[in-house]
């Protein structure tokens, strides 16, 4: 069956198919996700350029090509262009009849990158990457100017844009070298530096966006003082420090659900104004 | 009849929609789920369709602080964000026009309808998913364009726009009685709870990112460079970005050789801004 491919003179692909592939994955990537399959079928519509390319003439091998790209598969979607990228190197040398590399490659090489890619994929971009850009927006649109969700527009448009395209870069150049710098130490290291900044950007954020004060007044003589100001005296924001680490707690060492943390929340908040606290 | 109503009822499901996780024609999760689908964006484009921008932007920003650290991590969801925005900040907007009531109906239609919305999609998804690989193993390629994309798509539409536009269409009327007879203890509960709820979002982030409990000197220390010493978001980022760089160098002296590695990884970092592959 591979004889029939190696008739033909193997090409690599052009710059149109890879881009195709790349546009593909990126466009489509949770158009039909479910708990299933996730992102699924998908990458067999993305790979559908290759099977075009290579296995015109040859319907067994472009059937093999869908099939083994139409398992389960979840990761990060536009970091994971890497994986992307990774599978389009690979793919090719099949398609042009490398047989050192068996058709199982990529489907392993998938299965085992999907894991740790979404594990740094989410906490770079949802954990760190999109808090830090909104919290720089929502400064920006203090009493509603619309300079925030603009500013907000462009820069996660072209910041995210481009390390999908560089994902896909690297990993097409890279193929299975990248799996090393992915899951090596050095990526360990990149990881701890992007959780060191977006731990300190949280800590920023809390402190802007966690409205807390308390209504208390406290009698000083005959004059009333407000317990407000006197705690801004010595730590402002505390209320709202304290919140925070009560909800922490409540999450990581009680293990409550999102939920059950907002019904506390709710009962904190409405007992705070019935008793005249908050 | 409401001609007008219809009309802004009709736009914000549309958008509703477009900024849907699984919904593909706005660049995938890039210009959808993370842009179109952020409460600050919902929030202006709320605005525009109502003719208030700032009116929007401030309800966007209130339900924005609240979801600022929405998660959406191996494709189980804690909130429904887009039928958050969409239905709370357009349900708001068509009646009182006030940030708490927009958190308020975010909060409610996110947990409640969107979760179930959202779950039973999700689970129902397989339907099509079977299909497509069905399709895959019988080289239908056309099949597997119709029910990887085509049909999940129309279906998708259907479960998001749909109730979007009635609940903004059919349920300004019923809130709009609500507030009529909503005590005033109740509205102060919700302004109060506005401001607690966004530490259930930074808390989960904190879950995620925080390893050791040692590591909260850094959310601390972000904490208080904002309330204490009153620096704007821009500052903290550029601080911490430096902080994170000397760790980074830190933790490569302590290692065995990784700083070759990593020099190894930056230069070819700078070979990917060649214009070959594309």
């Amino acid at each position: 069956m591979v004889d029939e491919a190696k008739t033909k003179t193997p090409k690599r692909l052009t710059k149109k198919e890879l881009r195709s592939i790349f546009l593909r994955y990126g466009i489509m990537t949770e158009s039909a996700m479910s708990y299933e399959k996730m992102h699924g079928a998908t990458w067999a519509y993305s790979y559908m350029p290759v099977g075009e390319k290579y296995y015109k003439d040859n319907p067994e091998a472009y059937k093999r090509l869908l099939t083994r790209h139409a398992v389960f598969y979840n990761t990060e979607p536009q970091t994971g262009q890497l994986v992307n990228g990774i599978v389009a190197s690979l793919e090719e040398q099949i398609g042009m009849g490398n047989k050192e590399i068996d058709e199982n490659v990529p489907v392993t090489v998938k299965a085992s990158l999907m894991g740790p890619l979404a594990g740094i994929g989410d906490s770079v971009m949802q954990g760190i990457l999109i808090p830090t850009l909104l919290s720089i927006a929502m400064g920006l649109s203090k009493g509603g100017s619309a300079l925030g969700p603009v500013f907000y527009i462009v820069a996660y448009a072209v910041i995210a844009t481009a390390i999908t395209i560089i994902a896909f870069r690297s990993g097409y150049k890279l193929g299975v070298s990248a799996i090393d710098k992915l899951i090596g130490e050095s990526a360990k290291r990149i990881t701890n530096m992007f959780t060191v900044l977006g731990m300190i950007v949280i800590g920023g954020l809390s402190a802007s966006t966690i409205a807390v004060t308390t209504t208390v007044k406290i009698p000083f003589g005959d004059k009333t003082k407000g317990l407000q100001e006197i705690l801004d005296g010595f730590f402002p924001g505390l209320l709202p420090l304290i919140l925070v680490l009560f909800t922490w707690w409540l999450i990581s060492s009680k293990h409550y659900g999102p939920t059950k943390v907002i019904l506390i929340l709710t009962a904190v908040a409405a007992i705070g104004v019935l008793i005249g606290f908050l | 009849m409401n001609g007008t109503l219809f009309i802004q009822a009709c736009l914000v499901g549309l958008l509703s929609y477009l900024g849907a996780v699984d919904c593909p024609w706005m660049y995938g999760v890039v210009g959808g789920f993370y842009i179109l689908g952020r409460p600050l964006v919902a929030g202006l484009m709320c605005g525009l369709i109502f003719g208030d921008v700032q009116a929007g932007v401030l309800c966007g920003l209130a339900v924005q602080a609240v979801f600022i650290a929405s998660m959406h991590t191996g494709g189980t969801s804690n909130t429904e964000i887009t039928y958050a925005s969409y239905g709370g900040i357009g349900l708001a907007m068509a009646t009182t026009q006030n940030p708490a009531i927009a958190v308020t109906l975010a909060i409610f239609i996110g947990q409640t309808f969107g979760l179930l919305f959202y779950n039973l999609r999700m689970a129902g998804f397989s339907y099509y998913n079977h299909k497509a690989e069905k399709a895959c193993r019988e080289l239908d390629k056309r099949g597997l364009i119709m029910n990887q994309i085509v049909y999940p798509q129309i279906v998708t539409f259907l479960v998001r726009a749909v109730p979007v536009w009635a609940a903004i269409y059919f349920g300004k009327v019923a809130v709009q009685r609500l507030l009529d007879v909503v005590p005033v203890t109740i509205t102060d509960i919700i302004t109060v709870l506005g401001g607690v709820l966004p530490a259930l979002g930074i808390a989960m982030l904190m879950n995620m990112l925080i390893k050791k409990k040692v590591e909260l000197i850094y959310f601390c220390f972000g904490f208080v460079m904002i309330a204490f010493a009153h620096l704007s978001t821009v500052a903290l980022v550029f601080i911490a970005a430096l902080i994170a760089y000397l760790i980074f160098n830190m933790s490569g002296h302590n290692g065995q050789n990784q700083d070759d590695s990593s020099k190894v990884a930056v230069d070819t970092a700078d070979e990917y801004e060649d214009k070959d592959l594309f």
